[in-house]
């Protein structure tokens, strides 16, 4: 009889026990694997919202206008920007190139004037792939590169007291320091999340942007959609060595080294998810426990025969050893299970969550099979199990022989 | 010295054993000096009144206990300073083991518990099985080899430890109260049984009671009182 067929066999013998501390590792399993999903698919959703909300997948710009501190209208404009987007329109991970013009002005009603932040895009691909027009309050989304119409935060609009369909007038220094105005019509009112850029928040056609800063073709930067998020560090590299070969001095940045607010909240997420996986591993690494001595205690005379008839104290601490180990993969396998099924009524019940950091709008609960979540809890139960039956197969294999078999 | 004086050379001997338990603050004397001889083929009967000794003098001759005083030696040698393993690996080769509880291990069966000890010294699984229900069968439990002890009577359990100490060919078996749990017809079976294994193969028995049937039916008898031999060795 070997090590792990006694051990199987005290397992499946001892029915109680086993439930009860398969039960404890049920709990701790399932529980590892919904919380690891539910981080994983937040953390998907707050990547993807952050890449949808005009981040795109990866920008190219002039390496100054990336570290900021700009004093006039593209100032640091992306040098050969149509052959740079004629490059990267060859690639073909690449699912849309849309130039952007950051600027700011003066926005008046006739009666006010009140700064803004500006950016002159592209429309027609900018409404496909990023999540601008799902900001709508009222009104639509722009149509075309030349159109005459503007987008405005609901805090602009509501500061100037304008409304859809509205005209107003735009104001910026363009290039050169002339003071330049070009009259629009607002199209539509964006609910944006963050209360200051909602009320400095316009968003424009690339024609009229370009019109009111004489921009001549420059443009701020190229933001770049994959068609895979997976893609962004291979594409970064290909983008890099391309524009190096035609001697292009242009910066290429990924979303995730933009989005400083998406990295606050992932280290935010894991700190809150580890502190829980460690409080879970202590409770289920003292119920274990308490049902293992429990268990050695009842054995003790079992033990103190097995000793006696020549079994190595070595031996008896590698078969308590191997029971929580078989244990815990039976309560990994039945929380695996437990948990797959959880996650479909969860993933159905329809509960809404309140919105994420940033967010404006809840979504609804839903849990992803994060292979991670279920392989670390695996590998959590497993130790904690291990921890749980050393201690008392060793006060066990310890214990002198006729203290053992005297045992009542 | 010719080859029978070394046959007539003890296989086991105490010399000089003394042990004292604690019991809290209190220190009680079990054994006080005591010398034994045990040779080849011997059926000795350790007797005694309870607290005379006996299973103290038993344990320290099957190596569960070490002595305070005094040494145990096996073919002449002292065990004392040998490692815990050591010891392990002498009590599974060497020696058997029958207790009054019985002792088995409740998750096996009767056949499992016979094979363990020969698992344990790394017999191929197949030939512990054949050779378990082989002494099943002789200590007249061929039809109960898949029962746990649970199931089985007190008189059975005690013959698949009898078979179970007799698993790796020890050259001694000792039992501590072999009879004590069981009526007289049972006990008067396993009895015969020992004496029967005794005599067929040879294995020296040291056995502990205080049940005259089997004193009557020892071949030599180790009177102890109070810790000490009260004569016979």
């Amino acid at each position: 009889m070997t090590l792990w067929a006694l051990a199987w066999r005290n397992v499946t013998r001892h029915r109680r026990r086993s439930l009860l501390t398969g039960g404890v590792v049920v709990f701790g399993f399932a529980a590892f694997a919904l919380a690891g999903g539910f981080m994983a698919q937040s953390l998907e959703g707050l990547r993807e919202g952050t890449i949808r909300s005009g981040m795109g997948h990866l920008q190219v710009a002039d390496p100054a206008e990336f570290e900021g501190g700009s004093e006039g209208t593209l100032e640091h404009a992306l040098p050969r920007a149509a052959e740079v987007e004629a490059i990267l329109r060859a690639d073909s991970e690449i699912l849309e190139v849309m130039p952007r013009i950051d600027f700011v002005g003066l926005l008046t009603n006739g009666k006010r004037s009140v700064p803004f932040l500006g950016v002159g895009l592209d429309p027609p691909p900018e409404g496909r792939t990023m999540d601008h027009p799902k900001t709508l309050l009222e009104g639509r989304w722009l149509l075309d590169r030349s159109e005459r119409g503007v987008i405005l935060g609901a805090g602009l609009a509501k500061t100037l007291s304008l409304r859809v369909d509205d005209t107003v007038t735009l104001l910026a220094t363009t290039g050169d320091g002339t003071l330049n105005a070009v009259d629009a019509t607002v199209a539509g009112l964006a609910d944006i999340p963050i209360k200051e850029l909602d009320d400095r928040f316009l968003a424009t056609s690339l024609g009229l942007a370009s019109d009111l800063l004489a921009a001549s073709g420059r443009v701020s930067k190229l933001v770049i959609v994959l068609r895979d998020t997976g893609g962004v560090g291979p594409a970064r590299q290909r983008i890099r060595q391309a524009l190096g070969a035609r001697g292009i001095e242009a910066a290429v940045k990924g979303w995730e080294e933009l989005a400083q607010f998406y990295r606050q909240v992932r280290v935010l997420y894991i700190g809150i998810f580890g502190f829980m996986g460690l409080v879970l591993v202590a409770v289920v690494l003292l119920a274990v426990a308490n049902i293992m001595l429990m268990a050695a205690a009842e054995r003790t005379r079992e033990i103190g025969t097995l000793r006696a008839i020549g079994t190595r104290s070595g031996f008896i601490r590698r078969m308590f050893l191997a029971e929580g180990i078989v244990m815990a993969a039976l309560g990994c396998a039945a929380g695996a299970l437990l948990s797959l099924a959880l996650r479909v009524v969860l993933n159905h019940s329809g509960i809404m969550l309140p919105p994420p950091p940033g967010a404006t709008h809840g979504m609804p609960l839903h849990v992803k099979i994060y292979g991670v979540a279920y392989a670390a809890g695996a590998l959590a139960m497993l130790a904690t199990l291990a921890l749980a039956s050393w201690f008392p197969a060793r006060r066990a294999s310890r214990m002198p022989i006729i203290e053992a078999l005297a045992h009542v | 010295m010719g080859l029978q004086d070394f046959a007539d050379e003890p296989i086991l001997a105490g010399a000089g054993l003394t042990r004292t338990y604690r019991l809290g603050s209190t220190r009680v004397p079990a054994l006080k000096g005591v010398d034994i001889e045990i040779r080849r083929g011997d059926f000795v009967v350790v007797q005694g009144p309870s607290g005379s000794g006996k299973t103290t003098l038993i344990n320290l001759l099957g190596l569960l206990d070490r002595p305070d005083g005094g040494s145990v030696l096996l073919d002449g040698r002292p065990v004392g300073a040998m490692d815990e393993d050591t010891l392990a690996d002498l009590r599974r080769d060497r020696f058997g083991f029958v207790f009054q509880t019985f002792s088995l291990v409740p998750v096996l069966t009767a056949a499992e518990n016979v094979a363990y000890p020969m698992a344990l010294k790394g017999l191929p699984e197949r030939e512990c099985r054949q050779r378990a229900l082989r002494l099943l069968e002789r200590v007249g439990l061929a039809e109960r080899t898949e029962v746990r002890p649970d199931l089985l009577s007190g008189g059975e359990r005690q013959r698949v430890a009898i078979a179970r100490a007799i698993a790796n060919d020890p050259e001694v078996v000792l039992a501590d109260e072999p009879t004590a749990n069981l009526d007289s017809e049972t006990a008067s079976g396993v009895l015969d049984l020992m004496r029967d294994l005794n005599t067929e193969r040879g294995v020296s028995f040291i056995v502990a009671t205080h049940d005259p049937r089997i004193v009557a039916r020892a071949r030599r008898v180790v009177a102890l009182r109070d810790g000490r031999m009260a004569g016979g060795a």
